[in-house]
């Protein structure tokens, strides 16, 4: 490995290698299943049959029967959990059933084999009821949640929007609607649970220790001192293990029933269908007024989403609706369909990535009816505040972004008319769309610094690395923060023991702590000066930043992307992508390139691949695996270039960084939906944008 | 029943091996290499790849007896003395690692394909790679780490 | 669970014939799936990758027997020209890791109406070759896959291995799927030209309950070379001909809708595969390939 050393308080900005990279090539990184464990156990989950009703009687005597088994678990013999007031961590509490898949019970065995095949034979059986697990936009029990995911409002209103909208030159009404999608990073969910004298022991694969630790010492009712939480390695999450979810708690109750032995849980990528969370499905109707001009004067973005009937998830499709473009009216609303369905949770960008493809692919449409090209159109539209809080922004730099990658891309030389341009039997098309993020900020994180002798820091926080770049960041970000080299900087993270750290969300890692990291920095200089004695040692919390009440902050950025369709059969491919970014200062241009174009792919497998097909007879995702929910494979992502903009925002945060981690897939679909429409002239409003769908050309 | 065979030069035998269980089960679970991923049982994501005598194969898919005598060559096997592989560091050079789940069956496929073919076409990488899925990357960096690891190899 | 494993065919057959319930494994794609998903758990395994009789292909009179454990991989190299449609097929099969060990014994022996190695067999009039201690028997393939994932392979039988003509004019293969790699065929299409015989075949795969040929279009298009004296003069097919035969191929698709793709979108797909392909094999039959 080559590591670049560097000038100290010159980290930030260098293209380091990964720091764990080594272990993770070699196969040495030890993710949650593979940590040593002393005479591990295994459990394998029972799971309903059934999407809603009550279990009338339980039948595992076969299965007890069978040797190695240890226990079968059921809600009958369950412990009681502290709190079940959160319905997705009550598990095993009553007979009820809420959801197909949900679990009703475990087998824990000396095998995995013998647990799995146990679990087959315990028989259950049912008062079936009768179950809803569709999403429809004609529902008539759609109801206001009291706020949306985020804390954000339900419903915004400004100026007239009815007004507005009925005397506009230009109109657009249309209906957008995204899938149920599941997140499923490459490392399967996966809790090791060890109960051993009182004190609780996971290692879990999360985008959390802490966060872990906080929920299930309050669902068992335990001291967050008895619950540690490890999580060095994990194998990816986009959401899906940044909250807790019932697997989790599932593992600690086996590991409370049988003491001193390890419990081992990993869910199989089927199972990861029914339980860890997925994007809700989104119906979404934008419309859109405009003068002659092509000034918008009415935006109205009405967002329907599912939750589940056990607990409220309401994602804020329509939020970034709220700022993105000036307007002289505008009115979004979110409404909720509760069903009996698994409960949907985070998966990247919640909100922004379907609210964003309904958006981006309505203005694409509205500057076509305005006559004006698509990104005169945005420049047009853009706003000088944030019209949401009325403050400026701390920086925007969509225009640049859209600038910049027009000129990369060769947008220029674009001919406007759909359908323009064949090349054999292919229909070649281009499109763009506008990405934004919000700056967000999570209380809670502190940082340990101490000085360890011959010029060595330890610098400590319970962060986590879901593939991000933490490792690397953090010990860049400590490096300058101190005023050392990053060779001088010994980076502990992923782990209870250290000091506390937020989640791994809502992109903002490296906002939170790195801030926290400077600011334990800054104390330790203040206090132990620049020849501190070995053992010093300083731990800080995460600072206010007053500026969050002077600025909006948000990241932009602008997607362009070529599309090739075939004439014949509507297959879809797409040779280039395009991205710039304006999302402040890269803390490692080699990390962050890697996390953009990964973002770009999620929304181009959005855009073409992604769907959980549920069947509504039953209520289960049928494609439940790799075969049949296609995520895209090498051969399916052509060049992605990206880029940056230099972009210096001194408010954000003492780094400059805006988050990263989820603007990449935000717009990213609806650039591509864009160019699919100019090489076909075929509109497709329903994701993902499957050949039949484009049919007949 | 009992299974013999060599991993990684080393031989191994192991007792109590249920015959219905994968050679991926029994590398992670009964041997503790933990190097090659459970992330799909389908062969569909290549996680999970190894050498069985010499040939490129998904564990997942390779039954445990069929292994019986033979040779098996892991993502921990390929770092010789503690130096880590062309193929290995060209990963981490390229910035080719994020979560790093599915890295070890790209750093094997990478490494089957490279055995055979030092100056690799571009399709004939993409191709190579095509079943080993990514969820973090999109896959550029990783195809700039197959390129770069070529071209050391071929140098040297 | 018991694992069996033969050293030799006839040991195979052996335990075959003791154990009916043995299911045969060999690259295990298919049925390492349903074991490590728990859909099956047999009494006994029988793996016949130390089987070496059924792991070589050889040519007898213009015809080649290709073993039951032949892998892709080798297809693709060691047949590629005597072979091309199959090779073809064989190509767009999964991974380098999955061809490294799947058989198109194992596509025989799931019998999936998606399975990639099947329609080439149909359009060159292959046979299967079942075997037990009594003996060896062949079946035309048609015969063979009676529908979606079922067969006529007996009890106390495995597959041997089957007979398929050399190519004795160009062929082709053409599949669609969902995305560019690692693809479950949406559907597929193989052609055969027979030049000798003046014949055309053809077979569409995953858009009917088994692989089906499509006789009719067969039959039209063959008359269509016929009176053209096409066969002849290596003239070119009217773009009407090959439209028409691209519908009459559609009207012999029986396909539904799934995940991977409407009913409709099978049809219309497997026609234009349909002329696509034969445009291509007519070409390369006109350049005296």
């Amino acid at each position: 490995m080559s590591m670049i050393t560097g000038a100290p308080g010159r980290a930030i900005g260098t293209p380091l290698d990964r720091i764990d990279g080594p272990q993770k090539v070699t196969g040495e990184a030890p993710y949650a299943y593979e940590h040593h464990v002393e005479s591990p156990l295994y459990l394998y989950p029972l799971q309903s049959d059934i999407a809603r009703g009550r279990i009338t009687h339980i039948d595992a005597s076969a299965a007890e029967a069978l040797p190695g088994v240890v226990i079968v678990i059921t809600h009958e013999n369950a412990p009681r959990l502290a709190d079940t007031s959160d319905k997705e961590y009550a598990v095993l509490q009553s007979e009820e059933v809420a959801f197909r898949g949900q679990f009703i019970g475990a087998v824990v065995a000396e095998t995995f084999e013998t647990a799995r095949h146990a679990a087959h034979l315990v028989e259950i059986s049912y008062d079936e009821e009768p179950h809803d697990a569709v999403l429809r936009a004609d529902r008539d029990d759609l109801y206001v949640p009291e706020q949306v995911n985020a804390g954000f409002p339900t419903d915004t209103e400004e100026g007239d929007f009815e007004v507005a909208y009925a005397s506009a030159a230009v109109k657009l009404d249309e209906t957008y609607t995204t899938p149920m999608e599941h997140n499923n990073p490459m490392e399967p969910h996966t809790t090791v649970a060890v109960w051993r004298e009182g004190d609780l022991t996971l290692y879990e694969s999360t985008q959390g220790a802490h966060p872990v630790r906080r929920t299930v010492a309050q669902v068992f009712g335990l001291d967050q001192k008895r619950v540690n939480v490890v999580a060095p390695y994990v194998g990816g999450g986009f959401g899906s293990k940044g909250l807790p979810h019932a697997n989790t708690i599932l593992a600690a109750l086996a590991a409370q029933m049988i003491e001193g032995r390890p419990i081992k849980f990993a869910l199989t990528r089927q199972q990861m269908f029914s339980c860890v969370g997925y994007r809700t499905p989104t119906i979404q109707r934008i419309r859109l007024g405009a003068d002659e001009e092509g000034h918008l004067t009415a935006i109205s973005h009405d967002a329907i989403v599912q939750t589940a009937k056990i607990k409220e998830f309401a994602e804020q499709a329509a939020v970034a609706t709220r700022m993105m473009y000036a307007t002289e009216s505008r009115r979004t609303t979110h409404r909720v369909a509760a069903l009996d369905v698994a409960v949907p949770s985070w998966m990247r960008a919640p909100g922004e990535a379907p609210g964003m493809f309904a958006l981006e692919s309505a203005m694409d449409e509205m500057a076509i009816a305005c006559g004006l090209d698509p990104i005169e159109f945005r420049i047009r539209n853009e706003p000088e505040i944030d019209a949401e809080t009325g403050l400026p922004y701390s920086s925007r730099n969509l225009v640049a972004c859209l600038r910049e990658g027009a000129r990369r891309f060769g947008w220029e030389s674009r001919d406007s008319t759909p359908r323009a341009r064949r090349e054999g039997r292919w229909l070649v098309g281009s499109g763009v769309a506008s990405s934004t993020y919000p700056v967000f900020r999570l209380p809670g994180s502190r940082a340990r610094v101490r000085y360890e002798g011959e010029g060595r820091y330890a610098v400590e926080i319970g962060a986590a690395d879901i593939g991000t770049g933490t490792w690397t960041t953090l010990t860049q970000i400590a490096a300058d923060a101190l005023g050392v080299g990053v060779g001088e900087i010994g980076l502990r993270i992923g782990d209870t023991t250290l000091p506390q750290a937020s989640v791994e969300g809502g992109s903002t890692g490296i906002t939170m702590w790195g801030s926290t990291i400077f600011e334990a920095a800054r104390v330790f200089r203040e206090r132990h000066g620049q020849n501190p004695s070995e053992g010093d040692e300083v731990e800080a919390g995460t600072p206010e930043n007053p500026e969050t009440e002077n600025y909006a902050m948000h990241a932009f950025g602008a997607y362009f992307a070529e599309a090739r369709v075939d004439a014949d059969t509507a297959e879809v491919r797409i040779p280039r992508m395009t991205g710039v970014f304006a999302v402040g200062r890269i803390i490692n241009a080699k990390t962050a390139r890697s996390q953009f174009i990964g973002g770009m792919t999620m929304g181009l497998s959005m855009a073409l691949h992604e769907e959980s097909v549920v069947d509504p007879r039953f209520g289960h995702v049928v494609n439940h695996d790799f075969a049949e929910y296609h995520i895209p494979t090498n051969a399916d992502v052509g060049e992605i270039e990206v880029s940056w903009i230099e972009e210096e925002d001194p408010h954000v945060n003492p780094m400059g960084s805006k988050g990263i981690g989820e603007i990449g897939i935000v717009g990213s679909s609806a650039a591509v939906a864009n160019a699919v429409y100019h090489a076909t002239g075929v509109r497709v409003r329903d994701l993902p944008i499957t050949p039949d769908k484009l049919l007949p050309l | 029943m009992r299974l013999s065979c060599t991993v990684n030069g080393e031989k191994r035998e192991v007792e109590n091996v249920w015959e219905g269980e994968s050679l991926l089960y029994v590398l992670r679970e009964r041997m503790g290499l933990y190097g090659s991923k459970n992330a799909c049982e389908q062969g569909e994501c290549g996680s999970c790849s190894v050498y069985l005598d010499g040939t490129l194969v998904c564990s997942c898919l390779v039954l445990a007896g069929q292994a019986e005598g033979c040779e098996i060559l892991t993502v921990e096997g390929l770092a010789e003395d503690e130096r880590l592989h062309p193929v290995q560091e060209a990963f981490v050079e390229a910035g080719a690692v994020q979560c790093g789940f599915c890295t070890p069956g790209f750093v094997v496929a990478t490494h089957d394909l490279l055995q055979r073919n030092i100056t690799p076409s571009e399709a004939e990488i993409r191709e190579a790679l095509a079943g080993n899925l990514c969820r973090c990357t999109g896959y550029e960096k990783i195809l700039d780490a197959v390129r770069l690891a070529a071209e050391r190899m071929a140098a040297s | 669970m018991e694992f069996l494993q033969p050293a030799t065919w006839r040991e195979a057959l052996e335990a075959k014939s003791a154990h009916h319930e043995a299911v045969p494994i060999f690259g295990g794609t298919d049925v390492m799936v349903e074991m490590n998903f728990d859909r099956r758990r047999p009494g006994y395994v029988l793996d016949l990758t130390r089987v070496p009789e059924i792991q070589v292909w050889e040519r007898e009179n213009g015809k080649f027997r290709v073993g039951a454990g032949v892998t892709y991989t080798r297809i693709i190299t060691d047949l590629k020209n005597e072979l091309p449609a199959l090779a073809m097929a064989s190509r767009t099969v999964g991974s380098p890791q999955i061809r490294n060990r799947g058989t198109v014994g194992g596509n025989l022996g799931t019998s999936s109406p998606a399975g990639d190695a099947l329609p080439p067999l149909y359009a060159s009039d292959a046979e299967v070759e079942l075997a037990s201690v009594e003996g060896i028997r062949r079946v035309p393939v048609g015969e063979f896959v009676t529908g979606p994932k079922r067969n006529v392979l007996r009890r106390e039988e495995l597959i041997w291995g089957f007979i398929i003509p050399e190519a004795e004019g160009p062929q082709q293969y053409a599949k669609i799927g969902t995305r560019n790699a690692m693809v479950i065929a949406v559907c597929s299409f193989g052609l055969a030209l027979h030049p000798a015989r003046r014949k055309v075949g053809t077979c569409i795969g995953s858009a009917a309950p088994t692989p089906v040929r499509a006789k009719e279009a067969e039959e039209f298009i063959e008359g269509v070379l016929a009176e053209g004296d096409l066969w002849e003069t290596r003239g070119a097919i009217s773009e009407a001909a090959l439209r028409r035969f691209g519908e009459m191929v559609e009207m012999s698709a029986r396909p539904i809708s799934d995940v991977r793709g409407t009913a409709e979108y099978r049809r219309r797909a497997v026609g234009v595969l349909a002329r696509r392909t034969l445009s291509w094999a007519w070409a390369e039959y006109r350049d005296g390939r």
